[in-house]
């Protein structure tokens, strides 16, 4: 009987249950691949959103991209305008080829405006970019710069974008003021939590509203995105900042930062700033990138910039060997200085110097009240301590140098040549009693000598050789490169001084200082910045980590005046073990912590609060050789002329840097919470803090349009083969 | 010797082939199949608890009936609702057209905090909107705002006594 039920009945049977199988098996798959996980992901920082069921001009290659529509709450949300937000998920139902990446034609220019340019032979490709213009004006009194930013955003396509541009500025910036003007309206930013303020963006980006969003990628780098640009449509961001200036050698210092440099990132590392070129953005698998105009190309993006400087002294001398500039010197210690119109190109650092007048520079106070006390009693003070004259009498100890040379691939040309000239320089001025290593380091870290050795005839002369065969080229592990010049045994006789040249075109900047604290020991490292649009942040990090200074080496600067100058603050002491009294003033939080030495030529910033009136005398102890010594400096804390707007600002920035170079050697409880609550009081961008700014009077029509990441001009001096195409391997 | 006995099934070797895949298949499926709705159901819960938000704005007014206003200050709070400051924009007269200052201390204590001052010549009398607050709204409630005006001036310093503020709301939606 079951024999002949299954012979009647059994193979229809079977089919049945067959075909009921697959089709539940089928619709499994599929209801796996509808909860809102794509099946194949296209997506990142960088992609486009667009309207459902149209094609996209995908800005990641040019090829069009038929997009799906998204799912919300479960269901298709077909027709409406909800589109996905920036943390949203979008899937696509063609996955265009990796391989594919379209030469370079007259019509490659996103998204998908069809415009063609004609380009004469010889001449640079005009690439529409979404920024138009940046305009520079910044304010110095004393040493602290007061500096406004304003990027115009203009849109050059016909369909609409969200325009991200990723761009530097002073590491020691402290970024207090965010305003976004649309039309004729204008728009103060607020500072929220860094995930609070991308979800607001990213919601009123989904929801057609003109926003912009401002966030600290390191902290001398920014990503501005500004969303919901209608075609022809102009939004100015305004960014304001202050800094205090560094003073080297005679000089105050204003620094400016256009282009960040691209950067190297050991494998395994996906927390940097990548270097892809224009039109590939996401193809770093870094958290931030910078796309970089091919060297056949340029963008309409120019800048302006003018500098008024109060000096409350006669100003000697104005410099700046990076841009061409006009300059003039009104009365009574003032100079207004305006960069050219030719030279407009943000291609490299804009470095201006000044002298003031007066042989002995003093050290000096400058406050700022506490508004929130109305006693008038309290507030914030900065303190440039410049080291006694009396340094540079005495004679200096025998030295064992290290020489360290960047030789990596962003160092090609140009730069290698200026770290050859410096350290021949070097190399040919030290002393009987020195001795000296020289290390170079690219893919790897390479020694010269086995073990330092005598700074004599022969072995000058086989080093001169070695330097004049260096080449460049390959990556940039410069944490090997710290380990060769500092993990071999200390010579106690001497003082080792490492002379590290490089430009900090690298991704791992928090772990390089790490590796600086933790290997010093007794040395010191004075690092050398080489290029024209160097990492300031790390160098700077290295020198105050490496308890030495930095020193910048620009292409068109003098190799052998800088490394005179470097010699000449190398070969007397340094005024060490400084500790500050401040007496009665009553201050507190005073930064950075950890005072490094004070060096010729190169005096120290330190800021804090105060609680205190009147005239006080701050002193400070410290040695000189092996001699006590004292430097007493008298303060007014009543006086007008020394008080400053900003000082409250660059005592919190401060603040932060000095939480945040901690972290990179000690564990600090709740480091986040801190930085946090600090940012916030203070109104300061920082890693975990962020400025949003929504225009709600008005939607724009449409979904959020097209993502277009603004191109960068690789560096002065960089290049392009060497640096941006190789990070793609 | 004993010969093994073959046990003959009832539909056949090719049979039991094919029952074991269409087993193996309906597993496969109903796996697939109830994976897929928990998948569903943890998607839409979470979309469930993801707060909708929507944009717009209050315009702050001030009524300076007799002193023409130079300076104020007031607090602004929405006391019923969530609401995220977005934004702050200046008001119509020119005195007062930058977008005021905002109190950071008390943007992230729950109070928004906003002044703005003028030394120039043109400076408003009466009802006039000094301010416009971008908001963000999130949930369902719809928000109540209050305003209190802390400080009004006129060019003098003098304190503006019979000073009022008023709200009014709006979006573009």
């Amino acid at each position: 009987m079951f024999q002949t039920f299954f012979g009647r009945f059994g193979k229809a049977f079977l089919g049945m249950l067959l075909a009921i199988s697959v089709a539940a098996a089928i619709y499994g798959c599929v209801a796996q691949s509808f909860d809102g996980r794509p099946v194949s992901r296209n997506w990142s920082d960088g992609d486009t959103a667009t309207s459902p069921g149209s094609f996209s001009q995908a800005p990641s290659n040019g090829v069009p991209v038929p997009s799906k529509i998204p799912f919300k709450d479960g269901r298709a949300m077909a027709g409406e305008s909800a589109l996905p937000s920036r943390d949203e998920e979008l899937w696509v139902i063609e996955k265009p080829s990796s391989e594919a990446v379209p030469p370079l034609a007259g019509d490659d220019q996103q998204p998908g405006s069809g415009v063609l340019m004609a380009t004469p032979p010889g001449e640079q490709t005009l690439t529409p970019v979404p920024l138009k213009h940046t305009d520079v004006k910044a304010s110095v009194a004393g040493y602290i710069a007061t500096v406004e930013v304003t990027q115009r955003f203009q849109n050059p396509y016909d369909g609409k974008i969200e325009a991200v541009y990723v761009f530097p500025l002073p590491h020691n910036a402290a970024v207090n003021e965010f305003v976004m003007t649309v039309g004729q309206r204008t728009i103060r930013g607020i500072i929220r939590q860094r995930q609070e303020a991308e979800r607001i963006y990213n919601a009123a980006k989904s929801q057609g509203y003109v926003a912009s969003l401002l966030t600290q990628e390191r902290p001398n780098i920014f990503t501005q995105s500004v969303a919901n640009v209608e075609p022809g449509k102009a939004i100015d961001i305004s960014i304001r900042y202050f800094h205090t200036l560094a003073y080297v050698d005679g000089w105050y210092e204003f620094v400016f930062p256009m282009v960040v440099g691209p950067r190297f990132h050991p494998s395994g590392s996906s927390q940097g700033v990548g270097a892809v070129p224009r039109g590939q953005p996401g193809t770093s698998h870094q958290a931030a990138e910078v796309q970089y105009l091919r060297p056949s190309e340029r963008s309409g993006h120019d800048i302006s910039l003018s500098l008024h400087i109060a000096a409350g002294v006669k100003i000697e001398e104005v410099q700046t060997r990076t841009h061409q500039v006009s300059i003039k010197n009104t009365p009574a210690g003032q100079a207004e200085i305006v960069l050219d119109d030719k030279d407009s190109i943000p291609n490299r650092d804009f470095v201006l110097r000044y002298k003031v007048a007066g042989q002995a520079i003093k050290s000096c106070v400058m406050v700022q009240r506490d508004p929130k006390r109305r006693d008038g009693k309290s507030g914030y003070f900065t303190l440039m301590l410049y080291p006694p004259q009396s340094l540079a009498d005495l004679p200096r100890k025998p030295l064992e140098m290290v020489f360290t040379i960047d030789v990596s691939g962003s160092q090609t040309g140009a730069p290698l040549a200026q770290e050859k000239t410096a350290v021949r320089y070097a190399l040919t001025h030290m002393g009987p009693q020195d001795t000296f290593q020289v290390i170079r380091f690219g893919n790897t870290a390479e020694k010269l000598f086995a073990n330092p050795v005598p700074a004599n005839e022969q072995y000058v002369a086989q080093a001169l050789r070695y330097v004049d065969a260096l080449e460049a080229g390959g990556g940039t592990m410069l944490v090997d490169g710290v380990h060769a010049s500092l993990l071999f045994p200390h010579d106690p006789k001497r003082l080792r001084f490492v002379a590290f040249m490089t430009d900090g075109f690298i991704g791992n900047d928090e772990e390089a200082l790490r590796e600086v604290h933790n290997c010093l020991d007794q040395s010191r490292i004075f690092s050398f910045g080489v290029g024209s649009s160097t990492n300031r942040y790390l160098l700077e990090g290295m020198a105050r980590m490496g308890n030495g200074a930095a020193a910048f080496l620009g292409l068109h600067d003098d190799a052998n005046e800088v490394m005179g100058k470097f010699f000449e603050r190398i070969s007397h002491p340094a005024m060490t073990d400084i500790s500050v009294d401040f007496g009665t003033i009553g201050a507190t939080e005073v930064f950075p912590q950890r005072l490094g030495d004070l060096f010729v030529g190169r005096p120290v910033t330190i800021t804090g609060r105060y609680s205190g009136d009147g005239r006080q005398t701050i002193r400070v102890h410290g040695n000189i050789g092996n001699e006590a010594a004292i430097i007493e400096i008298p303060v007014d804390l009543n006086d007008a002329s020394a008080t400053r707007d900003g000082i409250a600002a660059v005592w919190a920035r401060t603040k932060l840097a000095d939480l945040a170079d901690r972290s990179s050697y000690e564990a600090v409880g709740d480091l986040a919470g801190q930085i946090r609550q600090v940012a916030l009081e203070y109104g300061l961008i920082s890693s975990f803090t962020a400025f949003v700014a929504v225009d709600a009077s008005a939607k724009t029509t449409g979904d959020h349009g097209t993502t277009v990441g603004v191109p960068a001009p690789v560096p002065e001096g960089v290049r392009y083969a060497t640096t941006v195409i190789p990070n793609q391997q | 010797m004993i010969r093994p006995t073959k046990y003959r099934l009832p539909c056949g070797r090719r049979s039991v082939v094919v029952v074991l895949v269409f087993c193996s298949l309906l597993s496969l499926g109903i796996a697939a199949l109830v994976h897929g709705q928990d998948s569903v159901r943890g998607q839409t819960e979470s979309a469930a608890t993801a707060v909708a938000s929507r944009f717009g704005w209050v315009d702050v007014y001030i009524d300076a009936p007799q002193q023409s206003l130079a300076a104020y200050q007031f607090e602004f709070a929405a006391e019923v609702g969530q609401v995220n400051v977005v934004g702050i924009e200046g008001g119509d007269a020119a005195a007062f057209k930058a977008p005021p200052y905002y109190d950071t201390h008390a943007m992230h204590h729950n109070r928004v905090i906003l002044a703005a001052f003028s030394t120039g010549a043109d400076l408003p009398l009466g009802h006039v909107r000094v301010a416009r607050v971008n908001i963000e709204i999130r949930g369902d409630v719809k928000p109540q705002y209050v305003a209190r005006l802390q400080a009004s001036a006129d060019a003098e310093g003098t304190t503006i006594s019979k000073a009022a503020i008023s709200l009014t709301e709006g979006s573009a939606q």
